[in-house]
């Protein structure tokens, strides 16, 4: 369907990057010139950025006869993907304002990031039969919960912005069209209950593999990942038993997912020292 | 000769630019009163058309006459009716005509000439008036033009200019900020301590914008129950309202008390079982109730009124820039409806 515009899985992925930014550009255009922010322009240009990213996502999973989650170029696309599709379900349900722009800023930076460093696009073994379903699961699983804990460090984000505003008396338009403080508490605390669902549920499909494979799993990539899970089920708990509240909160999100996200690098050097590379995954 | 209707088309009236309060007293009518004079305008010889609006800062009178003249016979019959000095009337007055009418009228639906500026009520007033107007038979074909391009001209400058936006008045003000704190304000419960003006205000403000539950605790308790009974709400004995302080949302305090009536001790008790709800809290007193210094604890927001009046005065700054731009765009509309009604005139 896509040789006849010669369409390349990066090729794709770099357009749906460019809609991201276009995304971007005019929340932020539209903030500064204290113009309207029309929710629904946002909304379209992600829905049009995330339609190309799928595209170029299908294409690599395609080549490469699996779910495209080998190297760290594929992983950080594949969380960007997650956040989007996550903001596409939870946008229009929940309706918090100024959630488009800031994910549309987070997709931007995490796609054009992985594009810029041809490094991170390395070869892989691939499977052509394709993987174990199992595994392919806990892989997907795991990183679509890297989305949601994406998502809650977004959340957090704007919390501390409007409560900064409000504790320093500022007035201006981001104030007025971010959500308020109450509902980005609760919405970051169901999030990270339901990114700590995910994982959970990626990990248990993880362990049932690694019972029979314990040499395929790298140790390092074993306790970072528990790490992970043990840090954001803390946070988790903390919070219903009210003792990590608000901003506390919010700041233990967001280094939560720095933490995640940096993980990510050293347990894919660990797990491509396992395997040698076969062939390139990378379409030119 | 053919009659043109344009050439007589005109606006009396007095506001709050030049109209001191007690002439503008005069002329504040009740509804039947409008509508009496309404009536009676519309008999005078010589009148095609016509509308009456009363604000409580606008008095106006827009019509169509026969002649360009007839407009100080209406002056005449409105001092008469009113019983005011007619050189006084003419004094505080204002009488535009023609093109000027459809600028007067744009500028008023959009609130730019409202002592508020930028504020949406006169346009609800305005629809009223020239609904009571066109029910009476007393508007035609170039009034009904007039006033529906008027509502239209008022939502373009709305919308593309910002001349709406930001609260100007100190409740408003604190109702934005309960927005940003809490969302909706329908699950928030008020406490309104002391019966200071301006502590009714804001809470009337909350009020008008979903709160449902305000409770109400002053040291006298006369004062605390009428209050309480305008929003339908509870009284609190103003010694029980520091143990009950948990219970609440939103705190506003406008006491007459000497010093501080709540500490920082206080508000870190009341938030000990509920660290997760934010506390918005109020101060509108002189001296201030609030210790400053509660300032400092989490998920507390403490604002005094001269935080809100800060707030309000950057707002107003902010609505004045817009106000050529909206005036720009205003003039365009009312020299495109100009040109429309001329040549629906010329074409009779």
């Amino acid at each position: 369907m896509f040789e006849g515009i010669a369409l390349t899985d990066r090729g794709a992925l770099a357009v749906g990057a460019c809609i991201y930014l276009s995304a971007f550009l005019f929340g932020l255009i539209s903030l500064q010139l204290r113009k309207h922010y029309s929710r629904t322009i946002v909304l379209g240009l992600i829905a049009g950025g995330f339609a190309l990213q799928t595209v170029g996502l299908n294409l690599r999973g395609i080549h490469v006869g699996g779910c495209p989650l080998g190297n760290s170029f594929e992983l950080t696309q594949f969380i960007g993907w997650s956040v989007v599709l996550l903001y596409l379900i939870i946008g229009p349900i929940f309706r918090l304002r100024l959630l488009g722009f800031f994910c549309a800023g987070l997709a931007t930076l995490l796609s054009a990031v992985s594009l810029m460093i041809p490094s991170w696009d390395q070869a892989y073994p691939i499977n052509p039969a394709g993987g174990n379903p199992w595994v392919e699961l806990h892989a997907a699983l795991a990183i679509f919960s890297y989305g949601f804990f994406a998502m809650v460090a977004l959340v957090s984000i704007m919390f501390l912005i409007q409560q900064h505003g409000l504790k320093k008396k500022q007035t201006g338009s981001i104030y007025h069209y971010l959500p308020s403080i109450q509902q980005l508490d609760q919405m970051g605390y169901r999030l990270i209950l339901a990114g700590v669902l995910c994982l959970t549920a990626a990990l248990a499909f993880g362990a049932v593999f690694y019972a029979e494979n314990k040499e395929l799993v790298p140790v390092f990539k074993l306790t970072v990942t528990c790490l992970v899970w043990i840090g954001y089920s803390s946070v988790a708990i903390l919070r219903q038993q009210r003792k990590l509240v608000t901003r506390r909160h919010a700041l233990s999100a967001i280094a939560l997912f720095a933490f995640a996200l940096l993980s990510l690098w050293p347990i894919q050097s660990a797990s491509s020292q396992q395997d040698a590379p076969t062939t390139a995954p990378r379409q030119e | 000769m053919s009659f043109d209707a344009l050439q007589s088309l005109f606006v009396i009236g007095c506001s709050h630019h030049q109209t001191p309060l007690e002439v503008r007293e005069r002329l504040a009518l009740s509804k039947a009163e409008i509508s009496e004079l309404q009536d009676t305008i519309k008999t005078v010889p010589g009148i095609r058309e016509c509308l009456v609006l009363g604000t409580c800062n606008r008095f106006e009178i827009y019509g169509i006459a026969d002649a360009p003249s007839i407009a100080a016979h209406i002056c005449e019959h409105l001092c008469q009716h009113r019983k005011i000095d007619a050189e006084i009337f003419s004094h505080y007055s204002y009488q535009v005509s023609n093109l000027e009418v459809l600028q007067h009228a744009f500028e008023v639906a959009s609130g730019l000439d409202s002592q508020m500026i930028g504020e949406t009520e006169i346009l609800g007033q305005m629809k009223d008036a020239y609904a009571a107007a066109k029910a009476a038979n007393c508007t035609g074909v170039i009034l009904n033009r007039l006033f529906e391009k008027s509502f239209q001209a008022a939502k373009a400058a709305r919308t593309q200019t910002n001349i709406t936006k930001g609260q100007v008045s100190v409740g408003n003000v604190a109702v934005d900020l309960a927005g940003r704190i809490f969302g909706t304000l329908s699950r928030s419960r008020v406490l309104l301590l002391g019966s200071g003006e301006v502590g009714e205000l804001t809470a009337q403000a909350l009020k008008s914008r979903g709160v449902t539950d305000i409770t109400v605790s002053s040291r006298t308790f006369a004062h605390a129950q009428g209050l309480a009974e305008k929003f339908d709400g509870e009284t609190l004995p103003f010694e029980d309202f520091a143990a009950q302080l948990e219970q609440f949302d939103i705190i506003i305090s406008s006491t007459a008390a000497p010093g501080s009536i709540l500490s920082p001790n206080t508000i870190e008790a009341t938030l000990k079982p509920r660290p997760e709800r934010p506390f918005f809290l109020i101060d509108l007193a002189m001296p201030r109730d609030i210790d400053p210094a509660v300032e400092r604890i989490e998920n507390v927001y403490l604002y005094n009124l001269d935080d809100l009046s800060a707030i309000a005065n950057q707002n107003l700054a902010q609505r004045k820039g817009e106000i050529t731009k909206a005036r720009k765009l205003l003039k365009a509309q009312a020299w495109l409806l100009w040109l429309q009604l001329r040549r629906r005139t010329l074409a009779k």
